[in-house]
């Protein structure tokens, strides 16, 4: 429940030593926000030297509520599978895509099959980690944070952001795409990122005259949300400006359908988030790192059609994304990658549904990933003392790879510690 | 001393007469500037407002003159008492570059305003007249002591399978919310929303959920004991939790987890063998057997027709023996045949139950990092009153951290509080409809918490998506009551206090119109701020 974050720790010295809207002069106050540098963010750019120079993109995608692995990369010779689940297991196998002789995707992930038939689709099983907590928000955080020992405050991807981005006039560098609020993944105090529920709807219905008027009423806050309003203003208005460019040069050129039937809780429309960010790719606005969610993956109930359908509209999403950016010629350095808080429980529930799990495999998507099988299935027969698979590929070893192998980024400063490889990228970007 | 309601400040700009800002050619004084505001400062009221009390035209003039002057301006010399004590003054040296509002809450009317803020959903004039002539304490006492006004019947309650639209029940709360004669009851069956989560969508029946709300209103302040048993039993909650799915054969461990982690105890306080054992205990307990059934045709194009169940009268869950556990279980400690009540009891007993709750009410009604020598406080008081939510209530209220300086806005207006106080601001009634469109783009539905942790609180409400949306909103409102607007210049001072900053004070004297002042009152960083 605490998800205060420290806002007292940001630094408004130098925001208020060079922000004051009257110090502007009257060309600032004309002007409105978007024509005055916010000196306070301007601050946290100058103290960022060097990091990332490539073009690389990251795409996560969150499957929120724990999604069920074994119904996702299912075993397919384990006879253990049916005995653990009577009613969820046979048609998951009779009907399974297979991917080798013993695994193969669930039923509804054909168009991600295809990618995996054109080496385009990695997948790690047994992802975890130590001591696994069975609270969504808990294990939520762990994963967010990179930390299994509760201490980080900040996201993985806020860090990356912070550390090893310039986002000096490039309010988009992070971005999550169909959410309200800040993923934590990307939350960080001393990032600059953006939040985008519908680009559509994005901007000020007052038009540039309101815009340019509360760009000026939030100068210089007092009080312990005056940064956090100020750059929250500042970063919205450098998007509006850099969406007003991107939607009128942008054309989609893959079906994203929303029709695909919509699950309980689903409610963020993963289709229209990943075209968002395919616009935000094409059209060159400086997009890295981004993250878009899909819920209802909390199948405690009734999880045959529920989990099925939302396979059904992860695949017609993210087909649809892939297929997008390659007709645009812009598949080459987007990297797109799946996590969720835990998988599920092996042994099935009385109500038709699964528990909550551990270790679950995840799926890395795209032209820069060496397609194949990494990590190791975990057994359906030694189960914990909890009844869940055990984990053989701790979560921040794929975090390594994306960070330093796909972004370029300081993975050892980011993670705080080296962890096993994973090589799932065809040709890692040169160490930093 | 110049006229907040007119351009002192001399700059020339071309404005429209509709909402529009046009801020051109400004010319900025910097010297009158710098002379005149500071980082939080007061606005000085307009002493031509006054006729029977003109105030002196002299800088040091202090808040409470201000205060004065300005409630005295909209509502009449002598019908409003401040009974505040003597305030600082603004002649005083600016505050350290960064530091936080200036407190007013030496001032009993400031104190009051800021109660009514937090413990309702901000106020019309005609409440915060009523509560400044009561004072603090006995408003507190008013706010506590009065039994919540049950909320109108919702007319599509009986539709066959509850599937009448969610935002007419939304609606519907918006207006109890704007017009009910108690409001605190409000704020608190809000808060136990975010609480005791449950969403329209996996309830599955919209019924159930208009249920819900008149349980909680009505349990909202009891005592956590029997609230406890109210949630469990709801039936929303049954669905939303899976409770209804768990047999004591093969008990689904979804509610009793949430039962400890979100809603009680928090993590760490229990195992996982707790979470497997309290699932069993639980175990039994079904939906309410519907009035009626009515066959509705829930697809005309393809000729779809379902046999929905119609609720027409209220009622809980019931426990039913034969899907129940017959054993004995090891929860919390305690060994034994434990049901439902044995459950909450030994939650109950646990110290850490108190410990959450407090430390939600704190960080909901008073700071948003709240001292936990503060938090242990409320919790002994709550755990020794056998958690008798008015008791804990009534210590965050009268702590004096409630209202010490560093209180003074250090908390954010949920959307749902943003929007409400808004409208009671205008004196509009007639917004239900804007606040329910506007709520998802700030992140908050009603009806439709996130997850089941609810909503997040204060920072968390803020990202560039809701910063645009909340000014949206406002642009919306205003252009639903731009025709008759109560005075701008008053509700600085009954809404901020007339404590705004410089930018604020500034845009707010070159506003053209009463239109645009009002926007600039309630788009400002002040008025999401409570």
């Amino acid at each position: 429940m605490n998800r205060e974050i420290g806002i007292n720790q940001l630094k408004r010295r130098d925001f208020l030593k060079a922000g004051l809207v009257f110090g502007a002069g009257a060309s600032g106050l004309a002007a409105g926000y978007a024509a005055v540098p916010d000196a306070f963010a301007r601050a946290v750019y100058a103290a960022k030297q060097g990091g990332v120079s490539n073009d690389n993109v990251l795409v996560m995608i969150q499957l929120a509520g724990g999604n069920d692995g074994l119904r996702t990369v299912v075993p397919l010779s384990d006879p253990a599978l049916h005995d653990l689940r009577p009613v969820l297991s046979g048609p998951m196998v009779s009907q399974a895509l297979p991917l080798t002789t013993d695994f193969g995707l669930n039923h509804n992930l054909g168009g991600i099959k295809r990618l995996w038939d054109k080496g385009k689709l990695a997948i790690v099983q047994g992802v975890g980690y130590d001591n696994p907590t069975f609270s969504h928000f808990e294990s939520i955080r762990i994963w967010e944070t990179g930390d299994p020992t509760r201490r980080q405050v900040d996201g993985w991807l806020g860090r990356t952001l912070a550390k090893a981005y310039d986002t000096n006039g490039h309010p988009l560098t992070g971005c999550a795409c169909g959410a309200t609020d800040v993923p934590g993944a990307l939350r960080d105090l001393q990032a600059t990122m953006t939040v985008i529920q519908d680009q559509k709807k994005f901007g000020f219905t007052g038009g540039s005259e309101v815009e340019a008027a509360v760009g000026a009423l939030y100068k210089g806050t007092p009080g312990i949300y005056g940064a956090l309003f100020d750059t929250a203003l500042a970063t919205a208005s450098e998007t509006i400006a850099v969406l007003r460019t991107s939607s009128a040069e942008y054309q989609p050129l893959a079906d994203y359908s929303d029709k695909v039937k919509l699950v309980y809780s689903s409610q963020n429309q993963l289709a229209a988030a990943l075209q968002l960010a395919a616009e935000l790719i094409v059209t060159g606005t400086g997009v890295k790192l981004l993250h878009v969610t899909l819920g209802g993956f909390d199948t405690h109930y009734t999880e045959l059609s529920r989990h099925d359908d939302l396979m059904g509209y992860l695949d017609s999403a993210v087909s649809a994304f892939y297929q997008d950016l390659a007709a645009h010629g812009k598949s080459d350095n987007v990297l797109i990658a799946t996590w969720s808080e835990f998988g599920r429980r092996p042994l099935e529930n009385a109500s038709g549904g699964t528990d909550h799990g551990a270790a679950a495999p995840l799926l890395l998507i795209g032209d820069p990933v060496k397609g194949g099988l990494y990590g190791s299935a975990p057994s359906l027969i030694s189960l914990d003392d909890t009844g869940n698979l055990k984990y053989s590929v701790d979560f921040r070893s794929v975090y390594q790879e994306i960070l330093s192998g796909h972004l370029g980024a300081d993975s050892g400063d980011i993670l705080g510690a080296t962890f096993a490889d994973v090589p799932f990228l065809r040709a890692p970007v040169p160490a930093v | 001393m110049h006229d907040i309601r007119k351009p002192a400040l001399g700059p020339r700009f071309s404005c429209c007469a509709n909402l529009n800002l046009r801020i051109l050619h400004i010319e900025v004084t910097l010297g009158i500037l710098r002379g005149r505001f500071n980082a939080g400062m007061s606005l000085d009221a307009a002493p031509d407002t006054v006729s029977s009390s003109p105030m002196p035209r002299r800088r040091g003039m202090t808040r409470r003159q201000a205060l004065t002057a300005a409630v005295a301006a909209g509502v009449g010399v002598g019908a409003v008492r401040l009974l505040g004590t003597t305030m600082q003054t603004l002649s005083q040296p600016p505050p350290a570059a960064g530091s936080d509002w200036i407190s007013p809450l030496e001032s009993e009317s400031a104190r009051v305003m800021h109660l009514l803020r937090r413990a309702t959903f901000g106020y019309t004039d005609v409440e915060l007249e009523s509560a400044l002539s009561a004072g603090f304490n006995r408003t507190v006492d008013r706010l506590l002591e009065t039994a919540p006004a049950e909320a109108p019947v919702f007319d599509a309650s009986p539709t066959p399978g509850g599937r009448f639209p969610i935002a007419q029940l939304q609606q519907w709360w918006v207006n109890h919310m704007l017009g009910t004669p108690t409001p605190y009851a409000e704020r608190m069956t809000l808060f136990w929303h975010g609480h005791f989560t449950s969403d329209y969508r996996k309830a599955a029946d919209n019924t159930l959920m208009y249920w819900q709300n008149l349980t909680w209103r009505r349990m909202a302040l009891t005592d956590l004991r029997s609230m406890l048993m109210q949630v469990t039993t709801d039936p929303a909650m049954l669905r939303y939790l899976d409770l209804a799915a768990s047999t004591g054969q093969s008990p689904n461990e979804n509610y009793s987890r949430e039962l400890m982690e979100l809603f009680t105890m928090g993590p760490g306080n229990y195992t996982e063998e707790d979470v497997r054992q309290g699932a069993r205990a639980l175990a039994g307990w079904q939906l309410p057997r519907p009035d009626s059934y009515a066959t509705v045709t829930i697809d005309n194009a393809n000729s779809v027709a379902r046999r929905l169940p119609v609720y027409t009268t209220q009622a809980p869950g019931v426990f039913n023996n034969r899907r129940a556990y017959h054993g004995t279980v090891t929860f919390l400690g305690q060994a034994g045949s434990i049901d439902t009540q044995g459950v909450i009891d030994r939650i109950l007993v646990q110290p850490a139950t108190a410990q959450l709750i407090a430390a939600k009410v704190a960080q909901d009604f008073v700071n948003p990092q709240p001292d936990q020598v503060f938090v242990t406080r409320l919790a002994d008081t709550f755990r020794r009153s056998d958690y008798d939510i008015k008791t804990l209530m009534r210590s965050v209220f009268t702590s004096q951290e409630f209202t010490a300086a560093a209180s003074y806005r250090a908390l954010l207006k949920s959307p749902t509080e943003l929007m409400v106080h808004a409208a009671k601001a205008l004196g509009a009634t007639g917004l239900s409809r804007v606040i329910v469109a506007a709520g998802s783009g700030m992140g908050q539905s009603l009806f439709d918490p996130p997850d089941v942790s609810g909503w997040p609180s204060n920072a968390a409400w803020i990202s560039t998506n809701t910063v645009v949306e909340r000014v949206n909103f406002v642009t919306a409102a205003l252009g639903q009551t731009k025709a008759s607007l109560p005075s701008a210049s008053a509700a600085v001072h009954r809404h901020l206090e007339g404590i705004v900053s410089p930018q604020t004070a500034s845009l707010f004297n070159q506003a053209p119109d009463e239109a645009a002042r009002w926007f600039i009152i309630l788009a400002s960083p002040e008025f999401q701020l409570k």
